[in-house]
Order: C-alpha cells, then sequence, then structure tokens
C-alpha cells in the first residue's frame, strides 16, 4: 500500500518544534513516503545561513538544552539526511523570504529545492496529511 | 552467505541508529544481513518497526548489557 504524502509546515522558531519536524520529515522519507516540508515565520531563522552553531541556531525550553547537551542528531542534519536517503522536498516560505529581503543564498546550502507560495503548498497538501508545528 | 556487516550506534539518539541503519542498507547487497547496535530504548521498538513498513526481513533482537542488537536482512 502506497502511504499518503506528508506536508510539514513548520512556523514556530523553537528548538524542540523545529527537532521534531525533523525527526517527522526524517523519519517518514526514509519510510517510503513522500514528505513536503514548507518553512516558514520564525522557523525559517534556524536555517540562515550565518548562524553556524546549535547555540545560534536554536532557541528553546528545557527539552533543547537537554537536547544538546546529549547531542541529540542536529535537525539540519537530519533533513539532509532525509533527502539523501528518501524522498524529501523542502521549500521556503516566498512570503517570510519578501519580508526578509532574502535569497535563497541567504539560507543553508543543499538543503531547499526553492520557493513556494502557501496556496501552492496548501493545495498539494489536500493530497497528503498535513501537520503543522 | 557473506559475512554480516555491524553498526555500532550506541550513544546515539532517535533517530539517529534508524539512520545509521538505513545508510548502511543502501549500500549492503540484497540477501545481506545487518546488524545496528543501539543504546537507544525507542529505537529497539521503532527499527523493527521500520523492517516491517518498508519490507525487509526482521531476524532478532537481543538486549545485551545496557544496548540491544537486531538483525536485519535486505530483501530489495
Amino acid at each position: 500500500m502506497t502511504s499518503l504524502p506528508l506536508f510539514i509546515m513548520l512556523c514556530s522558531g523553537e528548538h524542540e518544534k523545529i527537532q521534531m519536524a525533523a525527526m517527522m520529515a526524517s523519519v517518514g522519507a526514509v519510510s517510503d513516503r513522500k514528505v513536503h516540508v514548507f518553512v516558514s515565520m520564525n522557523a525559517i531563522l534556524a536555517f540562515e545561513k550565518s548562524r553556524t552553531t546549535p547555540e545560534s541556531r536554536y532557541q528553546g525550553g528545557p527539552i533543547s538544552k537537554v537536547m544538546q547537551e546529549k547531542g541529540v542528531p542536529d535537525a539540519l542534519e537530519l533533513f539532509s539526511q532525509g533527502k539523501m536517503l528518501g524522498e524529501l522536498t523542502m521549500n521556503a516560505c516566498s512570503m517570510v523570504m519578501d519580508v526578509n529581503g532574502w535569497d535563497m543564498d541567504h539560507l543553508v546550502d543543499d538543503l531547499f529545492d526553492g520557493m513556494e507560495g502557501l496556496t501552492s503548498f496548501l493545495s498539494d497538501a489536500e493530497k497528503g496529511q498535513l501537520i503543522t508545528l | 552467505m557473506s559475512e554480516r556487516k555491524t553498526i555500532d550506534a550506541r550513544g546515539s539518539f532517535c533517530p539517529g541508529p534508524l539512520m545509521e541503519l538505513i545508510a548502511g542498507i543502501k549500500l549492503a547487497e540484497v540477501g545481506e544481513e545487518l546488524e545496528i547496535l543501539s543504546g537507544d530504548r525507542g529505537s529497539a521498538e521503532d527499527i523493527p518497526a521500520w523492517i516491517a513498513k518498508v519490507g525487509h526481513e526482521y531476524i532478532k533482537t537481543d538486549k545485551i548489557d545496557d544496548y540491544w542488537s537486531i538483525i536485519v536482512k535486505k530483501t530489495k
């Protein structure tokens, strides 16, 4: 049986939510499931190329702290593994890129497939399961 | 039969052991068995679930001291 595609709308800048999105995206992608991730609002800040350390990339609460202390797999690395090992596409929200005046070069390399509008993402998401974080 | 490969993912947290196993399976030949060692409690349940989901052959899980040994055969 073919699984429904998984659509993840990642809006929160909280480390815990970004980590959960990365876990769902990577595990979904390696489980023969197409995964589409749409990154918007404060979540996009974690993907700025200029943020080179986990401390500068992730803001969160007590679980964020313990995850960093224990060295759980980095969220960006999990997204990257999902792309390498499965069918995972990632798009940056065109609105949040526009208001920041950013182009794709502003974001980390080799993770995003491009920019996308919310209307397009929601339209595609009608064909699958949508999760918002 | 070819020698079974062991991937030592002890010390890695979920979903690290699963991702390491999948990377190993990608490189393995069909029919080859792989053993993944994991100290992560969730992975001990998640890895057999993943094997069943994608259709490889689950061989067995053994609890050894404070870690698990899970063996899978690549079938496709």
